[in-house]
Protein backbone atom coordinates (compact mmCIF):
# COMPACT_ATOMS: atom_id res chain seq x y z
CA UNK A 1 0.00 0.00 0.00
CA UNK A 2 1.15 3.36 -0.44
CA UNK A 3 -0.25 6.59 1.55
CA UNK A 4 -1.20 9.32 -0.26
CA UNK A 5 -1.74 13.30 0.79
CA UNK A 6 -2.62 15.29 -1.72
CA UNK A 7 -4.70 18.95 -1.58
CA UNK A 8 -7.97 18.71 -3.17
CA UNK A 9 -9.97 21.26 -4.26
CA UNK A 10 -8.42 23.31 -1.22
CA UNK A 11 -8.64 20.31 1.23
CA UNK A 12 -6.07 18.42 2.35
CA UNK A 13 -6.61 14.74 2.48
CA UNK A 14 -4.67 11.27 2.62
CA UNK A 15 -5.76 7.84 1.51
CA UNK A 16 -3.92 4.80 1.53
CA UNK A 17 -4.29 2.90 -1.37
CA UNK A 18 -2.79 -0.23 -3.41
CA UNK A 19 0.42 1.42 -6.07
CA UNK A 20 -1.66 0.43 -8.66
CA UNK A 21 -4.66 2.82 -7.96
CA UNK A 22 -4.93 5.77 -11.06
CA UNK A 23 -5.68 9.30 -9.65
CA UNK A 24 -8.70 8.78 -10.97
CA UNK A 25 -9.92 5.97 -8.80
CA UNK A 26 -8.17 7.36 -5.64
CA UNK A 27 -10.70 10.60 -6.38
CA UNK A 28 -13.87 8.90 -7.25
CA UNK A 29 -13.57 5.77 -4.78
CA UNK A 30 -11.73 6.89 -1.50
CA UNK A 31 -12.60 10.59 -1.70
CA UNK A 32 -15.86 10.17 -3.63
CA UNK A 33 -15.68 12.60 -5.91
CA UNK A 34 -17.80 11.57 -8.85
CA UNK A 35 -17.92 14.32 -10.61
CA UNK A 36 -14.73 13.13 -12.12
CA UNK A 37 -16.05 10.49 -14.92
CA UNK A 38 -14.12 7.06 -16.11
CA UNK A 39 -14.57 6.99 -19.83
CA UNK A 40 -11.95 5.25 -21.75
CA UNK A 41 -9.31 4.82 -18.89
CA UNK A 42 -6.86 5.28 -21.58
CA UNK A 43 -6.27 9.19 -21.75
CA UNK A 44 -8.55 9.29 -25.55
CA UNK A 45 -11.86 10.49 -24.14
CA UNK A 46 -10.89 13.10 -21.67
CA UNK A 47 -14.22 12.48 -19.42
CA UNK A 48 -11.56 12.34 -16.53
CA UNK A 49 -9.49 15.32 -16.97
CA UNK A 50 -8.51 17.00 -13.48
CA UNK A 51 -6.38 20.14 -13.58
CA UNK A 52 -2.65 19.09 -11.29
CA UNK A 53 -0.36 21.75 -10.26
CA UNK A 54 -2.06 24.48 -12.47
CA UNK A 55 -2.39 21.53 -15.75
CA UNK A 56 -5.31 19.94 -17.22
CA UNK A 57 -4.03 16.25 -17.02
CA UNK A 58 -5.65 12.82 -17.75
CA UNK A 59 -6.35 11.09 -14.48
CA UNK A 60 -6.74 7.37 -15.29
CA UNK A 61 -2.68 8.18 -16.80
CA UNK A 62 -1.55 9.01 -13.58
CA UNK A 63 -0.80 6.60 -10.27
CA UNK A 64 -1.98 8.45 -7.00
CA UNK A 65 1.58 7.90 -5.47
CA UNK A 66 3.01 10.55 -8.58
CA UNK A 67 0.27 13.10 -6.97
CA UNK A 68 1.30 12.81 -3.62
CA UNK A 69 1.98 16.56 -2.01
CA UNK A 70 0.56 17.67 -5.29
CA UNK A 71 -2.26 19.82 -5.34
CA UNK A 72 -5.40 18.89 -7.40
CA UNK A 73 -8.44 20.73 -8.52
CA UNK A 74 -11.66 18.79 -9.62
CA UNK A 75 -15.00 19.81 -11.12
CA UNK A 76 -16.14 19.73 -6.97
CA UNK A 77 -13.83 22.33 -6.53
CA UNK A 78 -15.65 24.99 -8.81
CA UNK A 79 -18.75 26.00 -7.69
CA UNK A 80 -19.91 27.34 -3.91
CA UNK A 81 -23.19 26.61 -2.61
CA UNK A 82 -24.84 29.84 -4.23
CA UNK A 83 -22.97 30.59 -7.00
CA UNK A 84 -21.96 28.70 -10.25
CA UNK A 85 -18.32 29.13 -11.33
CA UNK A 86 -18.65 31.49 -14.38
CA UNK A 87 -17.51 29.13 -16.76
CA UNK A 88 -20.62 26.62 -15.38
CA UNK A 89 -22.81 29.57 -16.15
CA UNK A 90 -21.98 30.16 -19.30
CA UNK A 91 -22.26 26.12 -20.09
CA UNK A 92 -25.87 26.02 -18.18
CA UNK A 93 -26.95 29.38 -20.30
CA UNK A 94 -25.83 28.52 -23.82
CA UNK A 95 -27.31 24.98 -23.41
CA UNK A 96 -23.93 23.23 -24.16
CA UNK A 97 -24.40 20.06 -22.59
CA UNK A 98 -26.91 17.41 -23.45
CA UNK A 99 -26.10 14.08 -21.45
CA UNK A 100 -23.01 15.64 -19.17
CA UNK A 101 -20.81 13.04 -19.02
CA UNK A 102 -17.94 14.91 -20.89
CA UNK A 103 -18.56 18.03 -18.80
CA UNK A 104 -16.31 17.74 -16.09
CA UNK A 105 -13.35 17.26 -18.35
CA UNK A 106 -14.90 20.04 -20.98
CA UNK A 107 -15.09 22.68 -17.89
CA UNK A 108 -11.99 22.16 -16.44
CA UNK A 109 -10.20 21.85 -19.98
CA UNK A 110 -11.66 25.47 -20.68
CA UNK A 111 -10.92 26.77 -16.85
CA UNK A 112 -6.99 25.91 -17.56
CA UNK A 113 -7.24 27.66 -21.19
CA UNK A 114 -8.63 30.64 -19.52
CA UNK A 115 -6.48 30.47 -16.52
CA UNK A 116 -2.72 30.71 -19.34
CA UNK A 117 -4.93 32.29 -22.01
CA UNK A 118 -7.99 34.76 -20.69
CA UNK A 119 -8.64 36.30 -24.34
CA UNK A 120 -8.53 32.86 -26.38
CA UNK A 121 -9.46 32.52 -30.08
CA UNK A 122 -12.20 29.95 -31.47
CA UNK A 123 -8.96 28.33 -32.35
CA UNK A 124 -6.92 27.83 -29.48
CA UNK A 125 -10.23 26.39 -27.45
CA UNK A 126 -10.74 24.20 -30.02
CA UNK A 127 -7.14 23.13 -29.74
CA UNK A 128 -7.82 22.84 -25.51
CA UNK A 129 -10.91 20.77 -26.14
CA UNK A 130 -9.05 18.36 -28.81
CA UNK A 131 -8.93 15.76 -25.85
CA UNK A 132 -12.04 15.94 -24.78
CA UNK A 133 -14.71 13.90 -26.34
CA UNK A 134 -18.14 14.81 -26.81
CA UNK A 135 -21.06 12.51 -28.97
CA UNK A 136 -23.56 14.56 -28.28
CA UNK A 137 -23.42 18.47 -28.74
CA UNK A 138 -20.90 19.25 -32.02
CA UNK A 139 -19.02 21.40 -29.85
CA UNK A 140 -20.34 24.45 -31.14
CA UNK A 141 -22.23 25.88 -28.04
CA UNK A 142 -19.19 24.81 -25.80
CA UNK A 143 -16.96 26.87 -27.67
CA UNK A 144 -19.23 29.93 -27.44
CA UNK A 145 -19.86 29.44 -24.31
CA UNK A 146 -15.84 29.60 -23.16
CA UNK A 147 -15.61 32.24 -24.81
CA UNK A 148 -18.32 34.33 -23.14
CA UNK A 149 -16.81 32.61 -20.01
CA UNK A 150 -13.37 34.33 -20.78
CA UNK A 151 -15.29 37.73 -21.07
CA UNK A 152 -17.25 36.96 -18.08
CA UNK A 153 -13.95 36.58 -16.28
CA UNK A 154 -11.55 39.17 -17.99
CA UNK A 155 -14.51 41.54 -16.75
CA UNK A 156 -14.43 40.46 -13.02
CA UNK A 157 -10.57 40.80 -12.99
CA UNK A 158 -11.11 44.61 -14.23
CA UNK A 159 -13.55 45.30 -11.85
CA UNK A 160 -11.86 44.29 -8.96
CA UNK A 161 -10.80 47.59 -6.75
CA UNK A 162 -7.06 48.03 -7.31
CA UNK B 1 -4.77 -2.67 -13.20
CA UNK B 2 -1.91 -5.91 -12.02
CA UNK B 3 -0.64 -5.51 -8.98
CA UNK B 4 3.10 -3.89 -8.49
CA UNK B 5 5.22 -2.60 -6.29
CA UNK B 6 5.51 1.02 -6.88
CA UNK B 7 8.92 2.81 -5.56
CA UNK B 8 9.62 6.54 -6.20
CA UNK B 9 13.38 7.50 -7.88
CA UNK B 10 14.54 11.06 -6.42
CA UNK B 11 17.05 11.92 -9.54
CA UNK B 12 18.67 10.17 -12.11
CA UNK B 13 21.36 8.07 -9.79
CA UNK B 14 18.65 7.23 -7.90
CA UNK B 15 16.78 6.16 -10.89
CA UNK B 16 20.24 4.04 -11.67
CA UNK B 17 20.07 2.66 -8.27
CA UNK B 18 16.84 1.39 -8.16
CA UNK B 19 17.11 -0.42 -11.60
CA UNK B 20 20.05 -1.85 -10.55
CA UNK B 21 18.39 -3.65 -8.05
CA UNK B 22 15.21 -4.66 -9.74
CA UNK B 23 16.28 -5.15 -13.13
CA UNK B 24 14.71 -7.12 -14.94
CA UNK B 25 11.08 -7.28 -13.72
CA UNK B 26 11.12 -3.36 -13.25
CA UNK B 27 9.93 -0.71 -15.40
CA UNK B 28 10.27 2.92 -15.51
CA UNK B 29 7.40 5.12 -15.52
CA UNK B 30 8.02 8.40 -16.57
CA UNK B 31 4.56 10.73 -18.33
CA UNK B 32 2.53 7.04 -18.11
CA UNK B 33 0.78 7.81 -21.32
CA UNK B 34 1.86 5.07 -22.54
CA UNK B 35 3.37 3.07 -20.04
CA UNK B 36 -0.19 3.23 -18.11
CA UNK B 37 -2.31 1.93 -20.64
CA UNK B 38 0.03 -1.14 -21.28
CA UNK B 39 -0.03 -1.87 -17.43
CA UNK B 40 -4.39 -2.26 -17.70
CA UNK B 41 -4.65 -3.74 -21.03
CA UNK B 42 -1.38 -6.49 -21.14
CA UNK B 43 -1.64 -9.90 -18.69
CA UNK B 44 1.84 -9.59 -17.43
CA UNK B 45 4.04 -7.20 -16.43
CA UNK B 46 6.79 -5.99 -14.22
CA UNK B 47 6.88 -6.72 -10.75
CA UNK B 48 8.33 -3.31 -9.83
CA UNK B 49 7.41 0.16 -11.35
CA UNK B 50 10.30 3.04 -10.33
CA UNK B 51 8.47 6.56 -10.90
CA UNK B 52 11.02 9.42 -12.27
CA UNK B 53 8.28 11.75 -12.50
CA UNK B 54 10.03 13.65 -9.54
CA UNK B 55 13.64 13.41 -10.79
CA UNK B 56 14.24 17.03 -11.30
CA UNK B 57 18.01 16.71 -12.81
CA UNK B 58 15.94 14.77 -15.88
CA UNK B 59 13.86 17.96 -16.89
CA UNK B 60 15.97 20.87 -17.60
CA UNK B 61 16.66 21.98 -21.38
CA UNK B 62 19.51 24.00 -21.63
CA UNK B 63 22.86 25.08 -23.60
CA UNK B 64 25.85 22.91 -23.11
CA UNK B 65 29.18 23.43 -24.61
CA UNK B 66 28.47 19.78 -27.02
CA UNK B 67 24.98 21.58 -27.87
CA UNK B 68 21.63 21.77 -26.24
CA UNK B 69 20.36 19.47 -23.59
CA UNK B 70 16.96 18.37 -23.59
CA UNK B 71 15.83 16.34 -20.44
CA UNK B 72 14.28 13.05 -21.15
CA UNK B 73 11.34 14.11 -18.59
CA UNK B 74 11.23 17.22 -20.39
CA UNK B 75 7.09 17.17 -21.65
CA UNK B 76 5.80 17.85 -24.80
CA UNK B 77 3.95 21.05 -23.20
CA UNK B 78 6.95 22.16 -22.21
CA UNK B 79 9.16 21.96 -25.26
CA UNK B 80 6.10 23.86 -26.53
CA UNK B 81 6.76 26.78 -24.05
CA UNK B 82 10.87 26.75 -23.72
CA UNK B 83 11.72 30.04 -25.03
CA UNK B 84 15.39 28.17 -26.65
CA UNK B 85 13.48 25.80 -28.67
CA UNK B 86 10.78 28.19 -29.74
CA UNK B 87 13.59 30.15 -31.47
CA UNK B 88 16.14 27.53 -32.20
CA UNK B 89 13.87 25.16 -33.56
CA UNK B 90 10.30 25.78 -34.29
CA UNK B 91 9.87 22.13 -35.92
CA UNK B 92 10.00 20.55 -32.30
CA UNK B 93 7.36 22.52 -31.17
CA UNK B 94 5.20 21.59 -34.34
CA UNK B 95 6.05 18.44 -33.71
CA UNK B 96 5.28 18.38 -29.98
CA UNK B 97 2.11 19.73 -30.65
CA UNK B 98 0.58 17.50 -32.72
CA UNK B 99 1.14 14.74 -30.10
CA UNK B 100 -2.46 13.62 -28.28
CA UNK B 101 -3.97 16.40 -26.57
CA UNK B 102 -3.73 19.11 -24.39
CA UNK B 103 -3.79 16.63 -21.42
CA UNK B 104 -1.50 14.03 -23.01
CA UNK B 105 1.13 16.96 -23.69
CA UNK B 106 1.52 17.86 -20.41
CA UNK B 107 2.01 14.25 -18.94
CA UNK B 108 3.98 12.97 -21.65
CA UNK B 109 7.37 13.21 -22.29
CA UNK B 110 10.43 13.73 -24.76
CA UNK B 111 12.26 10.72 -23.63
CA UNK B 112 8.99 8.05 -23.18
CA UNK B 113 8.20 8.91 -26.50
CA UNK B 114 11.58 7.92 -27.62
CA UNK B 115 11.92 5.19 -25.47
CA UNK B 116 8.51 3.64 -26.17
CA UNK B 117 9.98 3.26 -29.55
CA UNK B 118 6.79 3.13 -31.57
CA UNK B 119 7.47 3.75 -35.80
CA UNK B 120 5.16 6.81 -35.75
CA UNK B 121 6.59 9.27 -32.72
CA UNK B 122 6.42 12.77 -33.74
CA UNK B 123 9.84 13.60 -31.36
CA UNK B 124 11.16 11.38 -33.88
CA UNK B 125 11.69 12.81 -37.36
CA UNK B 126 13.12 15.92 -36.43
CA UNK B 127 15.68 15.11 -33.92
CA UNK B 128 17.22 12.40 -36.37
CA UNK B 129 17.23 14.93 -39.20
CA UNK B 130 19.18 17.44 -36.27
CA UNK B 131 21.45 14.72 -35.91
CA UNK B 132 20.27 14.44 -32.50
CA UNK B 133 22.20 12.32 -29.79
CA UNK B 134 21.32 10.26 -27.06
CA UNK B 135 22.71 10.27 -23.49
CA UNK B 136 21.94 6.87 -21.40
CA UNK B 137 23.43 5.94 -18.09
CA UNK B 138 23.66 2.26 -16.66
CA UNK B 139 25.71 0.81 -13.80
CA UNK B 140 28.73 1.05 -15.80
CA UNK B 141 28.39 4.85 -16.55
CA UNK B 142 27.44 6.96 -19.09
CA UNK B 143 26.97 6.24 -23.05
CA UNK B 144 25.98 8.31 -25.60
CA UNK B 145 25.08 7.68 -28.90
CA UNK B 146 23.56 8.84 -32.42
CA UNK B 147 19.62 8.53 -32.11
CA UNK B 148 19.75 6.77 -35.29
CA UNK B 149 21.41 3.96 -33.52
CA UNK B 150 19.04 3.97 -30.63
CA UNK B 151 16.06 2.31 -32.34
CA UNK B 152 15.94 -0.98 -33.34
CA UNK B 153 12.75 -2.15 -34.13
CA UNK B 154 8.79 -0.98 -33.27
CA UNK B 155 9.09 -0.84 -29.54
CA UNK B 156 12.73 -1.80 -29.32
CA UNK B 157 15.53 0.57 -28.53
CA UNK B 158 18.67 -0.37 -27.47
CA UNK B 159 18.33 0.21 -23.77
CA UNK B 160 19.45 -2.49 -21.83
CA UNK B 161 16.48 -3.56 -18.38
CA UNK B 162 19.10 -1.41 -16.09
CA UNK B 163 19.78 1.55 -18.15
CA UNK B 164 18.09 4.87 -18.36
CA UNK B 165 17.57 7.76 -21.16
CA UNK B 166 18.66 10.87 -19.30
CA UNK B 167 19.01 13.51 -21.84
CA UNK B 168 18.99 14.11 -25.92
CA UNK B 169 21.67 16.36 -27.12
CA UNK B 170 21.32 18.48 -30.57
CA UNK B 171 25.19 19.17 -31.52
CA UNK B 172 26.18 22.16 -31.41
CA UNK B 173 27.03 22.80 -34.90
CA UNK B 174 23.60 22.30 -35.85
CA UNK B 175 22.02 25.03 -33.45
CA UNK B 176 19.72 26.89 -35.19
CA UNK B 177 19.58 24.82 -38.57
CA UNK B 178 16.56 25.35 -40.07
CA UNK B 179 14.18 22.61 -40.37
CA UNK B 180 11.00 21.88 -40.32
CA UNK B 181 8.25 18.88 -39.15
CA UNK B 182 4.95 18.04 -40.98
CA UNK B 183 2.48 15.03 -39.72
CA UNK B 184 -0.36 13.69 -42.02
CA UNK B 185 -2.85 11.99 -39.43
CA UNK B 186 -6.53 11.78 -40.21
CA UNK B 187 -7.63 14.53 -37.60
CA UNK B 188 -5.79 17.16 -36.02
CA UNK B 189 -6.35 15.77 -32.07
CA UNK B 190 -5.43 12.07 -30.86
CA UNK B 191 -4.72 10.78 -34.27
CA UNK B 192 -1.12 9.02 -34.86
CA UNK B 193 0.37 10.09 -37.96
CA UNK B 194 -0.17 7.76 -40.83
CA UNK B 195 3.66 9.55 -42.07
CA UNK B 196 5.37 11.98 -40.39
CA UNK B 197 8.43 13.88 -42.63
CA UNK B 198 11.08 16.35 -41.12
CA UNK B 199 13.81 17.95 -43.18
CA UNK B 200 16.99 20.28 -42.13
CA UNK B 201 19.32 22.01 -44.34
CA UNK B 202 21.55 24.91 -44.73
CA UNK B 203 21.57 26.77 -47.73
CA UNK B 204 25.03 28.13 -48.96
CA UNK B 205 23.67 31.96 -50.07
CA UNK B 206 26.84 32.68 -52.74
CA UNK B 207 26.48 29.23 -54.58
CA UNK B 208 22.07 28.96 -53.83
CA UNK B 209 22.92 25.27 -53.37
CA UNK B 210 22.04 22.43 -50.44
CA UNK B 211 24.89 21.85 -47.52
CA UNK B 212 24.03 18.86 -45.74
CA UNK B 213 20.46 18.42 -46.18
CA UNK B 214 18.70 15.69 -43.92
CA UNK B 215 15.57 14.00 -44.58
CA UNK B 216 13.82 11.27 -42.05
CA UNK B 217 10.63 9.50 -41.86
CA UNK B 218 8.27 8.53 -39.29
CA UNK B 219 5.32 5.54 -39.82
CA UNK B 220 7.21 4.05 -42.87
CA UNK B 221 9.31 1.18 -41.67
CA UNK B 222 10.02 -0.37 -38.34
CA UNK B 223 11.64 3.01 -36.67
CA UNK B 224 12.01 6.45 -37.75
CA UNK B 225 14.65 6.39 -40.49
CA UNK B 226 16.31 8.73 -42.52
CA UNK B 227 16.18 8.88 -46.28
CA UNK B 228 20.03 9.03 -47.30
CA UNK B 229 19.79 8.60 -50.95
CA UNK B 230 17.47 11.57 -51.33
CA UNK B 231 19.90 13.10 -49.07
CA UNK B 232 22.80 12.55 -51.17
CA UNK B 233 20.73 13.43 -54.58
CA UNK B 234 20.33 17.11 -52.96
CA UNK B 235 23.33 17.61 -51.38
CA UNK B 236 25.60 20.36 -53.19
CA UNK B 237 22.36 20.84 -55.75
CA UNK B 238 20.94 23.93 -57.12
CA UNK B 239 17.74 24.94 -54.69
CA UNK B 240 15.30 24.79 -56.58
CA UNK B 241 11.21 23.40 -56.16
CA UNK B 242 12.06 20.40 -59.05
CA UNK B 243 15.08 19.24 -56.60
CA UNK B 244 12.74 19.31 -53.79
CA UNK B 245 10.53 17.15 -55.55
CA UNK B 246 12.75 14.47 -56.51
CA UNK B 247 14.45 13.81 -53.42
CA UNK B 248 10.65 13.11 -52.34
CA UNK B 249 10.73 10.76 -55.48
CA UNK B 250 13.65 8.93 -53.87
CA UNK B 251 12.93 9.05 -50.59
CA UNK B 252 9.60 6.79 -51.21
CA UNK B 253 12.28 4.41 -52.69
CA UNK B 254 13.90 4.26 -48.89
CA UNK B 255 10.63 3.48 -46.77
CA UNK B 256 9.07 0.18 -46.71
CA UNK B 257 5.26 1.25 -44.98
CA UNK B 258 3.00 -1.48 -44.34
CA UNK B 259 -0.67 -1.34 -44.80
CA UNK B 260 -2.87 -1.38 -41.67
CA UNK B 261 -6.33 -0.11 -40.70
CA UNK B 262 -5.06 3.46 -40.93
CA UNK B 263 -4.10 4.03 -44.13
CA UNK B 264 -2.34 1.37 -47.19
CA UNK B 265 1.33 1.05 -47.97
CA UNK B 266 0.60 2.55 -51.21
CA UNK B 267 -1.10 5.89 -49.62
CA UNK B 268 1.31 6.00 -47.96
CA UNK B 269 4.15 5.90 -50.18
CA UNK B 270 2.56 8.96 -52.19
CA UNK B 271 2.28 10.92 -48.54
CA UNK B 272 6.37 10.66 -48.56
CA UNK B 273 6.59 11.95 -51.81
CA UNK B 274 4.30 15.27 -51.21
CA UNK B 275 5.49 15.26 -47.45
CA UNK B 276 9.37 15.49 -48.04
CA UNK B 277 8.96 18.14 -50.67
CA UNK B 278 6.82 20.41 -48.33
CA UNK B 279 9.10 20.08 -45.50
CA UNK B 280 11.92 20.80 -47.85
CA UNK B 281 10.04 24.05 -48.89
CA UNK B 282 9.17 24.78 -45.64
CA UNK B 283 13.26 24.05 -44.16
CA UNK B 284 13.95 26.54 -46.84
CA UNK B 285 11.81 29.04 -46.26
CA UNK B 286 12.64 29.20 -42.89
CA UNK B 287 16.65 29.66 -43.77
CA UNK B 288 15.60 32.41 -46.29
CA UNK B 289 13.74 34.36 -43.62
CA UNK B 290 16.54 33.66 -40.80
CA UNK B 291 18.80 35.15 -43.47
CA UNK B 292 16.55 38.29 -43.75
CA UNK B 293 16.04 39.04 -40.35
CA UNK B 294 20.02 39.16 -39.96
Amino acid sequence: MVTVTIKVNGETRTASVAPETTLLRLLRENFSLTGTKLGCDVGDCGACTVIVDGKPVNSCLMLAGQVDGRDVLTIEGLATIDRLHPIQKAFEDHASLQCGFCGPGIILSAKALIDENPAPTTQEIRDALGGNLCRCTGYTKMIEAIRVAARTLRDEVADQPA
Amino acid sequence: MRAFELVSARDSRHAVALLAEHAPSAKILAGGTDLLVDLKSSPRGPEVIIDISRAEDLKIIARKDEGLSIGALVTHSEIMRSPLIREMFPALVDAAHTIGAVQTRNLGTLGGNLVTGVPSMDSGPTLLALDALVTVVGPAGRRQMPLAEFFVGPRKTILKPDELLMEIVIPKQNLGKPAYFLKFGLRKGQALALVNVAASLWVDWDKHVFVTPRIALGAVAPTVIRAPKAEAYLEGRAITLEAMAEAGRIAVGEAKPISDFRASAGYRLDLIAVLTKRALEGAYALAKAKREAK
